[in-house]
Order: structure tokens, then sequence, then C-alpha cells
């Protein structure tokens, strides 16, 4: 076999592996909808009770932030928490000692926060968009500073009045 | 005695180029915000590992031993298995790829191995988030921007390591190596 045929045969090979995946994962996400929400959309429960999603659609309203992460020097690049929730919830339901959840509910990890830190702009509570399209939760905030604190896999936001 | 199928100065070259791997993920940084871009570095590395040491196998040494220095040093986003798992694959698909492909010092050849090599790493994340349950992904086009990202990215670091390996030959390098031998 000659070396163009053999490029040639990599090259379907690629575009057979990428038209795979990509299929796939239009499958994957036809069945995980859940109710109304649009696929991997992060849906927003108020002391128990479903009141928002936070939606690709919600992007073209928040601006990016971005930071340096103290332990690889990685810059995450993403969506604030604070300006997340302020989006879908009312500034009354949203006071110092409002406790707010972010869980990842496929790695079993959560991060636990009062909305004071949330709010404060210098903990660079947001959200980045990770490698395979999933939102992950960073920040600089002493608590949620490495890897092994932050959450991967975003799945659910609980917000829960004091 | 039967011949070892890698020689001991060989797995050295090899242990050198995945530790290699492993510092230029943790220093060498670029602006592309985009997935995969890392790639640029790594895919040469693991091409011109393949180009020193032309044998079946070389590039799965380098990614295996890179993905256990990786996974020791808690290096990713997703966990030691996921680390490990993803940089292994890397070395797999690339020596896959060049059992097609073959020659590492084709620009065209390394730019594809490398490709493919680093897409085996996109599907290690893909099929792994698919197994624990991930929710899928936020932005519709997310994965696709990701498989493009790693499929280019591979690329220019096979293009890199394919020129890499012609300037180490015009070097004299190989000679030396088999003025060695």
């Amino acid at each position: 076999m000659d070396q163009n045929k053999r490029i040639l045969i990599g090259i379907v090979l690629l575009v057979v592996i990428g038209g795979a995946v990509l299929g796939l994962e239009v499958l994957r996400r036809q069945r995980v909808t859940e109710g109304d929400l649009e696929p991997g959309s992060i849906p927003i429960y108020v002391d128990g009770q479903f009141t928002a999603a936070f939606t690709p659609d919600d992007l073209d309203a928040l601006e990016q932030d971005s930071f340096k992460d103290a332990e690889e020097g990685k810059t995450q690049e993403g969506w604030m928490l604070r300006d997340v929730l302020s989006l879908h919830l009312s500034e009354e339901s949203l006071t110092p000692q409002t406790r707010i959840k972010v869980i990842s509910t496929s790695r079993d990890k959560l991060a636990e926060l009062t909305w004071a830190e949330v709010d404060n702009a210098e903990n660079m509570v947001l959200f980045d968009l990770s490698g395979r399209g999933t939102l992950k939760l960073v920040s600089q905030f002493d608590r949620l500073d490495v890897r092994e604190e932050w959450v991967q896999d975003t799945d659910r936001i609980e917000v829960t009045s004091p | 005695m039967k011949e070892r199928y890698f020689s001991t100065f060989q797995l050295i070259l090899l242990a050198l180029f995945a530790a290699l791997v492993v510092v230029a993920k943790i220093a060498l940084r670029t602006p592309i915000q985009m997935p995969g871009h890392s790639g640029i570095f790594w895919m040469a590395i693991i091409i011109v590992g393949a180009g020193v040491v032309p044998k079946f196998g070389a590039a799965s040494i380098v990614g295996l031993t890179s993905g256990v220095l990786a996974g020791f040093l808690g290096m990713g986003d997703f966990g030691a298995l996921n680390t490990f798992l993803s940089y292994t694959a890397v070395g797999v698909g690339t020596d896959l790829a060049l059992l097609l492909l073959r020659d590492p010092e084709n620009v065209i050849a390394a730019a594809l191995s490398a490709s493919l090599g680093h897409t085996g790493k996109f599907l290690v994340k893909w099929v792994l988030s698919a197994m624990t349950g991930a929710p899928a992904g936020f932005v519709a086009l997310g994965l696709a921007r990701a498989l493009i990202g790693y499929v280019v990215f591979g690329a220019v670091g096979g293009l890199l390591g394919a020129l890499t390996l012609r300037g180490l030959r015009a070097a004299g390098f190989f000679a030396y190596l088999e003025e060695k031998r």
C-alpha cells in the first residue's frame, strides 16, 4: 500500500471517530434531558423548590472573568456564580447568610458557600467550561482553590435561606 | 541469550521523553484557551520519541510512563485514573496510528498520527465521563469544539515533532546513535 493510501485511511479513521463521538453525544443529550430543561443546563433549587435553570441562553447576558489558579498556574475562565444567581434570583432571596451548594451528582462532590463569599469578587467563584464541555466550579477562595475542592461536572445548584 | 525488544538505552531515552511530557505539561503555557492546546507540546515530544526509538510500542511506553508520573503528581482536573488512562491512550493511539502511517519524519504522516493519538486522549475522557454519568455538555457544540481542538493541536504537535526529527537527522543525531550501537 502506498503512503497516500495510508494517509487517506488515517483521515477517514479520524473523521469516522469524530462522527461516531458526536453522533453518540447527540443521542446522550437527548436521553439525559430532564423535564423541559435544555440538555446540560444546571437547575437551581431554592429551599428545595425548582426555581430556574442556568442555560446556555444565559451566556449572552453574562460577562466572563478569569484568574490563574495557584496550583498549576492555568487560566480558569468562565461565568461568575454570583452573576448566574443574580440573573435568576431576586435580591431579597440572597442575603449574606444564604447558603449556596454547588453539586456534582456524578462525582459525588459539593461546595457549600455563603452568598457573602460568592458575592465577593476577589474570591472569583466561577464556572469554567471543562475540556469535555461540562461546567466546573473553580475559585481562588481558600476553601475552594485546589482541584480536589473544585466541583467538576456540576449538575445542580441549591440555595437555602438562613 | 534472547535479545530484548527494547535495549536499556532505548528505555532510558523513552523514560526521559515521558518526563519531558510531564515537565512540558507543567511548565509550558500558551495563551490559547482551547481544549487540547497542550497537545502542541506533548504530541511533538511523543512523535520525537517514536522517531528516535523506531519500534512499535515506543510511544505507548512514553504515554504509560508519563501517565504514571502525572497520576502520582496529581495532575489533571478529573483524578489520577483519568489522568493515567488519558496519557496512556495518547501513546497507544500514536503507536497504532504509526503502525498504519509508518514514517514519523513524514510531516503529513506525523501530523495525522499525532492527531489520532491525541484524539485517543479525548476518547478516554469522553468515555470515562459517559461511564461516570457526567452531565451532557453545557454548550451544545462544546464537545465538537473540544474534539476539533484535540485534532488540530495534536496535528500541530505532530508537525513540530516531524520537523524536530528532521532537524535531528540533519544534525547527525541518528548517525551518532548508529555509531554508538
